[in-house]
């Protein structure tokens, strides 16, 4: 099968919560393509379901109404052990929070994906060592997590999610607990990535500085596209409304 | 993800803590100590009572006269005749016994030199050394001709010999019995307590005819104190005990409407009801260790259900990544079973200790048999999935989403 030109492709999505008979909706109808090699921010206020269509891109949710395929997979119909082995292959995840595991070394963090993969450890273990090496943390490998600054552990997030070569990276305000110089690194990186590896990159935030990386923004309100297009356009359009308070 | 990765997983999560995870094998570790202990103890206690129950001879009846006391009295004084000689000789040409002697018993003085001591003296023909089983460690027993000819020789047990002839050998040396000299001519093999209660050891055994001349005096000539008679082996014992009963009946001249004068004991349903006794002990023993166990397997479930909800975020993760609800399944039960495992063989070592200590006390031999270990390895393996499975599988069922918004 010769892989489908759109990574991403949703078309009426929703998301509905049930908190007994009483449903809320969250997310109204969304259609989105991303091709590959994309580099797509979306933004939103908190509560414009950002998150929620975050987590339905990768794959840890499920969309209530539409169709989402995913590489050309109808990933609604899946169960879940399907869902975790998409996971595995296609998305690599980035956290705001990290999310490395503590008591396990660096070098065993990221290797982890490849472990569930099936891959012996031996060869895991070596891939985890080329990918740190990458992020320029090869000498970091035999550390716990704990003992590394928060750039340093997102760099190792970052390797984890690129050890099983994914054509996808999701990341959820990956700079949400960095300071400045460090968010700039950490994002030039993600550039690299996409110019350099032909990876497609979704990417959450709040912050117009770290959107401006991006090449496309999707901008949410109330679960509806506000706005989808080139990432200039976008955040010009976002200074000129009164809303640069608030997002 | 291979088995070896999910236990070394289960290792590594053990040791980052420590101390619950020695508190909750604890729980394990003592419900298989008291498994297998028990077990032990149990299974010892079935030998030990099988071995003493072997030095009470098998298949030996004991037919002593009188149906009840007054009737016994009687016969003591001689206002009735009791069980004679000839009842014995009768008994022991009966085609379903393999042998019945007489026993002439009583207690009285021993003496050689200064030394004296009371001891229980038996007056027996050789036929008695087959039916009860005693073997002659030094010397000879006395044979059918002693016996008639009333010959004062006498055979006696290990004990005696050294209280009396202390590192001396006792053969051809003379032993007063109430002021009678009687000449040593073998010494017993072995020690033991004895159906009649006495110790193998400290056995006098002299001719049956010199114990009536010089020692016993009965009513009648020819009275016995009681007969033993010795089953055929494999034949019944019940056909046996019909016989005897009908021919002393017979030779008592006794009515089909009359009591029997006589009394039969059969050691062998002794044997029986102690056996089943002791088996029965022996699984009540093994069901307080597993009742343990299951309460140290409830410990283990309750710690299991704490460590699912504290690191949902790490199921979180690991699912995000990759993990098959298999996988975090997996993860959760080996690490319960290598608990329990790990438990276990500390279980099995402490139990071990235990055994030797109980056997260094000298009253009791206590082993850990193989078969012991694999089943307590077994069972602590079965609690480790029986009471890991359904932490695990609810960890199993988590959602990616729930568990990665869990803080």
């Amino acid at each position: 099968m010769t892989a489908p030109e759109l990574l991403i492709d949703i078309r009426q999505v929703t998301k509905s919560y049930f908190s007994g008979s009483v449903e809320t909706q969250v997310l109204h109808g969304i259609d989105l393509a991303v091709p590959r090699g994309d580099f797509l921010a979306v933004m939103g206020q908190s509560g414009s379901g950002k998150s929620t269509l975050m987590n339905i891109f990768g794959c840890l949710d499920q969309a209530t109404g539409g169709s989402y395929f995913l590489n050309g997979v109808d990933t609604l119909t899946l169960s879940r052990n399907q869902l975790a082995t998409i996971r595995n292959r296609t998305i690599g995840f980035v956290f705001q929070s990290f999310n490395l595991i503590k008591r396990m070394s660096v070098a065993e963090n990221v290797a982890l994906p490849l472990i569930y993969a099936g891959v012996s450890r031996s060869k895991a273990h070596a891939k985890a060592l080329l990918e740190l090496d990458r992020v320029g943390l090869a000498t970091m490998a035999k550390r716990t997590p704990n003992q590394l600054s928060g750039g340093q552990q997102q760099r190792v997030a970052i390797a984890r999610a690129l050890v099983g070569d994914p054509p996808l990276i999701l990341a959820d305000e990956p700079t949400g607990n960095l300071d400045t110089q460090t968010s700039e690194e950490i994002m030039r990186s993600f550039q690299q990535l996409n110019q350099e590896r032909g990876i497609t990159i979704l990417l959450v935030t709040h912050e117009p500085d770290i959107a401006a990386y991006s090449k496309r923004l999707m901008r949410l309100k109330d679960g509806r596209v506000l706005y989808d297009g080139p990432s200039a356009e976008g955040l010009r359009q976002m200074m000129q409304s009164h809303e640069n308070l608030t997002v | 993800m291979n088995l070896l990765q999910i236990v070394v997983e289960a290792f590594r999560s053990m040791l980052a803590n420590r101390l619950r995870t020695l508190l909750t094998m604890l729980g394990i570790i003592i419900g298989i100590t008291s498994v297998v202990l028990l077990l032990a103890v149990g299974d010892s206690m079935k030998r030990f009572i099988a071995k003493e129950l072997e030095q009470l001879g098998t298949n030996m009846l004991f037919i002593s006269p009188g149906g009840d006391r007054a009737q016994q009295q009687r016969m003591r004084t001689g206002a009735q005749p009791a069980m004679t000689i000839a009842d014995a000789a009768a008994l022991n040409e009966l085609p379903s016994l393999a042998g019945a002697a007489p026993v002439l018993q009583g207690g009285f003085n021993l003496a050689v030199g200064n030394e004296n001591a009371s001891k229980t003296v038996h007056g027996v023909t050789p036929a008695m050394f087959k039916i009860r089983g005693w073997k002659i460690d030094k010397g000879s027993a006395f044979s059918d001709a002693d016996v008639r000819g009333a010959a004062r020789m006498v055979v006696i047990g290990r004990k005696i010999a050294d209280q009396f002839f202390y590192k001396q050998d006792p053969l051809g040396k003379y032993i007063r019995i109430e002021n009678v000299s009687f000449q040593v001519v073998g010494v017993l093999y072995g020690e033991g307590k004895q159906v009649d209660g006495g110790d193998l050891s400290e056995y006098v055994i002299v001719p049956f005819t010199a114990a009536g001349s010089n020692l016993i005096k009965t009513a009648f000539p020819g009275n016995v104190h009681y007969v033993v008679a010795q089953g055929k082996s494999g034949g019944n014992l019940q056909d046996a005990i019909l016989d005897i009963s009908e021919t002393l009946r017979d030779r008592h001249h006794i009515k089909i409407d009359q009591p029997d004068d006589f009394r039969i004991d059969n050691l062998a349903s002794f044997a029986e009801t102690a056996q089943k006794i002791s088996a029965g002990l022996a699984a009540l023993l093994g069901l307080i260790g597993a009742i343990s166990l299951i309460v140290g397997g409830i410990g283990i479930m309750n710690i299991m259900l704490v460590s699912v909800t504290e690191r949902t975020r790490e199921i979180g993760i690991r699912m995000a990544i990759g993990a098959k609800p298999r996988d975090v399944l997996l993860q959760f039960l080996t690490e319960a079973v290598v608990i329990c495992l790990v438990g276990g063989i500390f279980g099995i070592l402490l139990a071990t200790l235990a055994a030797s200590g109980i056997t260094a006390t000298g009253k009791f031999d206590v082993f850990i048999t193989l078969q012991a270990v694999v089943v307590a390895c077994g069972f602590s393996s079965l609690v480790g999935v029986f009471f890991g499975f359904y932490p695990a599988r609810r960890a199993s069922k988590l959602l990616p989403v729930d568990c990665l918004r869990y803080e």
